[in-house]
């Protein structure tokens, strides 16, 4: 057995340097398989996230290791970024985008000493990652843990933001004397930075204060967070997710039992990154800034959008090409899935408007990291049904925090599935008629986790 | 050779002859001091034999025949000396005393050395570092401390920037730093080992793992102790220095005791200033131009200045009928240091951010030996006062790291917009703190073997902050934690078969209060009233440390503590700023420290001196506080918590010690360990960014009569080498990319000479520091100084 493994990779080996070496001369026929023409193939990168100090916290380093789409779909292949990938430059771990193709890797550093800075790699097989182009760092326009994400503009542009709050207060003239003192609202001033990836240059950047609704800045509601930046079908808007928090206006300490207002959306044309408005869910009522997966997508000129944390479990909100939330769109998981209190922690649909989602709910089990046992369903933002995919050895040490990449492929989406410190398999979904392939082996490490395919 | 020699004495020892007597005394040093490591030789007809004297200058020899001796003593320091004895009873006893070689500072160092080796061997995994010879040369007090076996400084850049201490591995809380068995902390950030020069410093006491009773806190790592000049001898001390990067500083100190009357003037100051403006490079030392577009430069750090002043006053009575020591009087301080970075080295350097802090407190000291009876001792060491520290952040103007302003991607000047150099928003936060703390001891003497010491020491710190940059509203409703510990200890010390075995067995008491000081409004929110949850709690640790003289070259010791750690104010209480929630229910740390050394020598042949020291230590930390889950970021509050997570740091140091004929000294010491983390989930890790190999070595050559008669020069080498290692946890054997994580191997040297003019009151000294240029690091990214020099003037006088 082992000695087949090793053959298959060997394979795998020479048909990486063979499509390397697609042009020239020197290939051998006889080691590619004539049933998978080259030319279909891509490049799969798997990452994984080595445990810092506590398992499944992520911390020791974000490793990738590239394979060819065929010997992702392998289950006699066994892939170990662990042990012999390459730890992309990022104090934690690590936000990572691809090409559409497959074929390049963007990164942005996330904290520590190169924290945002820009770097992008050609993939080149296995722990092959080629530095190309110059460095550029966005570290001073949205600070050295930037939340960026690859617009679909066809690999063109890369999107940070930041925001930072200050709240107001009213000293009634008496600077002095805090009990005349009124709390008038929290102010939000916010960043936003665009990357050319292809020439490693700053595009745009813009900062200036978000207001809410007067109301809701009385009561002490503000924007605390900000993420996913997501362009519409007209190319002429972008979507950002918010996170809202609120303090208590007579002390101005932070409140932890609140309203929780309608999921809220940052407006603002492009590419000037000018005119933010606020527009505001009735659907929904969480954050919609996601974690490290990208939350929201364009499909069928729309944008959907994942919302987190919510009272009645996620939804996926629908924003159309008014650029204002359909509230005739109701897709709750709660309902979809029939679970309480779903929570979708990653997801991606395909352009057939049918995508994979990883979720966890109430009734999750804690594992040995203690964020909840965690899920895939199968989506279709048609039909607004989620089904639980039943095909995937799921375990109490299943999680899938931090999960941050799906790749697409036509109709296919490739993703990885381990529990924490266990192997595990990538997974491919034919998302039109619902297959699933159990596809290469997933070696991992004590304590660490995969957080995605691209 | 030695060993020959032990045997021909222990044969000889067991010969029998008819009648016969013994002899046995103590050799003093004509300083008073009693005179260790003295060669004595019985010589006579047919009869030869030596010994050497232990650490309190006694010797004892047996079974002499009846006859007349001629005894010689003799060693390295002192002048030989002779004397013709009889031996016609059963016991004799000979008491003498030697003439040191006259060299004042050699004479300063053998007695120091001789307090130093008394305390080495007395159980306790223990370093006493020398002042003396640093004070003339440009070395700093953590520079010193740097370069002592099992001790790892690493610092954020250059003179006065952030240290952090580490003791065999065991970093942070977890090591205690006081200033004559006061913490440290009690005189704030600007009297500090950064500030003080080695010039005040009587000497420093490093203990690993074990913490003496007398010296309680709840450290779970062990303690580096900072003895202030003690002398009563009426002297003057002063120096100046300047080098690279604008570094100047100046110290001085002085004692002027009225020998009628007992009544003692002290006084000491300091001044450092340096711009820090070292040159540095490095993949984010860069200069960016349109659309970003970045150029690596070498660049001068350019806010990374640091000034610090302070002193301490003193008068009173020394040496008088009812008190060796009282003294009462202040102490000041005064700092200011720029930030040029945060944490690590960015492409966005930081200008107009520096921290300000002061301290002005009162000091009240009192020794007194042989209190009302004799044995009983009793000292009091008190200090009150307040201090304070700012932390200043509130330019918001962007600079390059040519120390110009920075251009943006269109090419104009801009301003961040969190509004301030760091990406945590502008701050002006001011934090008071009175602070008290006092330090007594009693302790008893029933005789030679047994001895009793009772020690207490009480510390409270009363703190409040108030940021300017924030609402008063918002100031209001910040919560207020005031401290307050009491750790009393009880040591019992033994000291048996003649010295050979000595033993310290102690308990701690530790009690910590902490009032939490939280405002409201009242019901009808016309006032503002203040909660106070208050949270006491008790705990106890025990010790015991031993040697035992199993030659008179040869000791073995050994020790072991249940330290203690008490939970910190923020973790008991939690911090609505910083989004942590009480746990009144935390415990504190606990660790089981052991240590196991071995210690050769002092072995003298002919002009060589010679001792090595090793010790085996373990340290076993558990019930480790920290957050439920560093998981996940949308989760709004955390609480700090115990786990069931041990940290283990296991290791092994040795050190080497060589003198040759007084003018040629050498020294070399490693130390390796590992650091490893058991987590919650039973999986055993080795601890990131851990150095966990260090060696250095020094070399002294000193020279007589150069260009002047009775002059002295005295040439210095020292070498520090730190292997690499790596800020995150080790990565897979096959593996590429993480060498970005790595802080790489360092070696650096250091060479110095210092020259003291014939009539020893002046010395000049000059170093170079990093000779050969090397890029060196103590933490990821961060670069400190490159070649430096340095030259100091020293003036003394110690006869008036």
């Amino acid at each position: 057995m082992k000695q087949t493994i090793l053959n298959y990779k060997a394979l795998a080996f020479v048909l990486a340097f063979g499509l390397l070496n697609a042009c020239s001369d020197d290939v051998n026929d006889d080691t590619i398989d004539p049933e998978t023409p080259v030319e279909d193939s891509r490049w799969i990168t798997i990452a994984g996230a080595k445990m810092g100090d506590e398992p499944g916290d992520g911390n020791g380093g974000t490793l990738i290791y590239a394979v060819t789409s065929e010997d992702a779909k392998d289950p006699t292949i066994s892939i170990n970024p662990f042990e012999n990938g390459f730890v992309a430059p990022s104090n934690r771990t690590a936000r990572l985008q691809a090409s559409e193709d497959g074929s390049t890797i963007f990164n942005i550093s996330y904290a520590g000493d190169t924290g945002g800075i820009y770097t992008k790699y050609t993939v080149e097989g296995g722990q092959t990652f080629t530095q190309t182009g110059t460095e550029v760092s966005i570290s001073e326009y949205v600070g050295t843990a930037p939340r960026w994400i690859k617009l679909f503009d066809g690999d063109q542009t890369g999107s940070a933001v930041y925001v930072s709050t200050e709240h107001q207060i009213d000293d009634n003239d008496t600077p002095d004397d805090a009990t005349d003192d009124t709390y008038l609202r929290t102010s939000a001033t916010i960043g936003i930075v665009t990357l050319d990836l292809v020439n490693s240059s700053i595009k745009n950047f813009q900062s200036y204060e978000v207001p809410l609704s007067d109301e809701e800045e009385a009561n002490g509601y503000y924007i605390s967070r900000i993420d996913m930046p997501t362009l519409n079908a007209a190319g002429d808007k972008l979507y950002i997710g918010a996170r809202l928090s609120k303090v208590d206006p007579a002390t101005v300490e932070s409140d932890s039992d609140y309203e929780i207002l309608g999921s809220k959306t940052i407006v603002v044309d492009y590419p000037s990154l000018l005119n933010a408005t606020v527009i505001t869910s009735s659907v929904g009522h969480g954050n919609t800034n996601g974690y490290r997966s990208i939350n929201a997508f364009e499909y069928n000129g729309s944008v959907y959008q994942a919302n987190q944390s919510d009272p009645e479990g996620s939804y996926i909100l629908k924003i159309d090409a008014d650029n204002q939330y359909d509230d005739s769109y109701d897709f709750n998981l709660d309902d979809a899935l029939g679970v309480t209190g779903a929570y979708i922690l990653a997801w991606r649909p395909a352009a057939n408007g049918k995508g994979v989602l990883a979720y966890r709910h109430d009734g999750s089990q804690e594992g040995l990291a203690g964020r909840g046992e965690s899920f895939f369903a199968l989506v279709d933002l048609n039909a607004k049904t989620a089904t639980k995919i039943e095909e995937i050895p799921y375990d109490v040490d299943m999680e899938m925090f931090q999960y941050q990449g799906f790749a697409v492929d036509g109709n296919e989406i490739y993703f990885t599935a381990a529990s924490v410190g266990q192997n595990g398999n990538i997974y491919v979904i034919d998302t039109e008629t619902g297959v699933v392939t159990k596809g290469a082996e997933l070696e991992n490490a004590e304590g660490s986790h995969f957080i995605g395919a691209w | 050779m030695l060993f020959v020699r032990i045997f021909i004495f222990f044969f000889l020892s067991s010969s029998v002859f008819a009648q016969t007597g013994d002899f046995f005394g103590k050799v003093k040093l004509s300083n008073n001091e009693p005179a260790m490591d003295v060669f004595v030789i019985v010589k006579g007809d047919h009869f030869y034999k030596e010994v050497i004297t232990d650490f309190n200058g006694e010797f004892y020899i047996k079974s002499i025949p009846f006859n007349t001796y001629k005894i010689q003593f003799h060693s390295l320091n002192t002048i030989k000396k002779e004397i013709t004895v009889t031996l016609n009873t059963k016991k004799k006893e000979i008491n003498t005393s030697l003439e040191l070689t006259k060299n004042q500072l050699d004479e300063v160092k053998i007695t120091s050395k001789t307090a130093e080796t008394k305390k080495e061997t007395e159980g306790f995994a223990v370093n006493i570092i020398k002042t003396k010879e640093a004070s003339i040369r440009n070395v700093q007090t953590n520079e010193l401390l740097n370069s002592t076996v099992g001790v790892k400084l690493r610092q954020n850049g250059g003179l006065g920037s952030n240290v952090e201490y580490s003791l065999n591995g065991l970093s942070g809380r977890s090591i205690s730093i006081f200033i004559d068995g006061i913490p440290i902390s009690v005189y704030g950030s600007s009297f500090s080992l950064n500030s003080i020069p080695p010039s005040m410093i009587e000497n420093i006491e490093v203990y690993k793992g074990v913490v003496p009773g007398h010296l309680a806190d709840d450290a779970l790592g062990g303690a580096i102790n900072i003895v202030m000049k003690k002398g009563v001898k009426t002297n003057l001390n002063a120096s100046v220095s300047y080098g690279s990067f604008n570094t100047f500083q100046a110290s001085t100190n002085g004692l002027y005791r009225y020998k009628n009357s007992g009544f003692t003037i002290k006084a000491s100051g300091f001044y450092n200033y340096s711009d820090n403006d070292y040159k540095i490079s490095g993949k984010t030392i860069v200069d960016k131009g349109l659309g970003g577009v970045q150029t690596l430069i070498t660049a001068r750090r350019f806010n990374d200045a640091y000034r610090s002043t302070g002193g301490m006053l003193q008068f009173g009575y020394t040496d008088v009928k009812w008190a060796d020591q009282f003294l009462v009087g202040i102490t000041g301080s005064d700092d200011y240091k720029e930030v040029q970075h945060g944490a690590f080295v960015n492409t966005t350097p930081y200008k107009g951010r520096f921290l300000e802090s002061d301290a002005l407190l009162t000091n009240l000291t009192y020794l007194k030996k042989d209190f009302l009876v004799k044995g009983l001792d009793i000292n009091v060491n008190g200090l009150y006062g307040k201090r304070n520290r700012v932390v200043n952040d509130t330019t918001a103007i962007a600079y390059s790291w040519t120390g110009e302003r920075a251009i943006d991607y269109k090419g104009d000047e801009f301003e961040y917009i969190w509004g301030s150099q760091s990406e945590n928003g502008p701050t002006l936060l001011n934090i008071d703190r009175k602070v008290a703390s006092i330090r007594s001891g009693i302790s008893y003497n029933f005789n030679k073997q047994h001895k009793l010491l009772l020690n207490h020491i009480y510390s409270g710190v009363d703190r409040e902050d108030t940021d300017e940059m924030v609402s008063l509203l918002e100031n209001t409703f910040q919560q207020t934690s005031d401290l307050y510990k009491n750790i009393f200890s009880l040591s019992y010390e033994l000291n048996a078969f003649n010295n050979k075995l000595k033993a310290n067995i102690f308990g701690k008491h530790y009690r910590q209060k902490v009032l939490n000081t939280s405002p409201e409004w009242n019901e009808s929110e016309t006032e503002v009233i203040e909660a106070i949850y208050e949270s006491n709690k008790n705990y106890n640790g025990y010790g015991l440390a031993t040697s035992y003289a199993i030659l008179p070259n040869l000791t073995v010791l050994a020790s072991t503590e249940k330290a203690v750690r008490l939970p910190s104010e923020t973790e008991v209480f939690g911090d609505l700023g910083d989004n942590t929630i009480a746990n009144l229910t935390i415990k504190p740390e606990i660790s089981h420290n052991y240590n196991l050394g071995v210690r050769f020598g002092r072995f003298n042949f002919k002009k060589h001196g010679l001792v090595i020291s090793t010790n085996l230590f373990s340290r076993n930390i558990k019930d480790l506080i920290g957050f439920d889950i560093d998981g996940w970021e949308n989760d709004e509050l955390v609480q700090y918590a115990n786990f069931d997570k041990k940290s283990t740091s296991k290791g092994l140091e040795a050190q080497i010690d060589y003198t040759y004929n007084n003018n040629l000294g050498f020294n070399f010491n490693f130390s390796k360990l590992s650091l490893e983390t058991k987590n919650t989930a039973g999986i055993t890790v080795d601890v990131p960014n851990t150095p966990l190999f260090t060696l250095n070595t020094s070399l002294r050559y000193s020279i007589k009569n150069i260009l002047q008669k009775n002059s002295r020069l005295n040439l210095f080498y020292n070498a520090y080498f730190t292997d690499e290692f790596s800020y995150i946890v080790p990565q897979g054997t096959n593996t590429v990319g993480q060498e970005k994580f790595l802080i790489p191997q360092q070696f650096i040297q250091d060479f110095g000479c210092s020259y003291t003019f014939p009539k020893k009151k002046f010395v000049l000294s000059f170093d170079v520091k990093n000779i050969f240029d090397e890029s060196a690091y103590d933490n990821l990214s961060v670069q400190k100084p490159g070649r430096a020099f340095y030259i100091k003037l020293n003036y003394s006088i110690n006869k008036f």
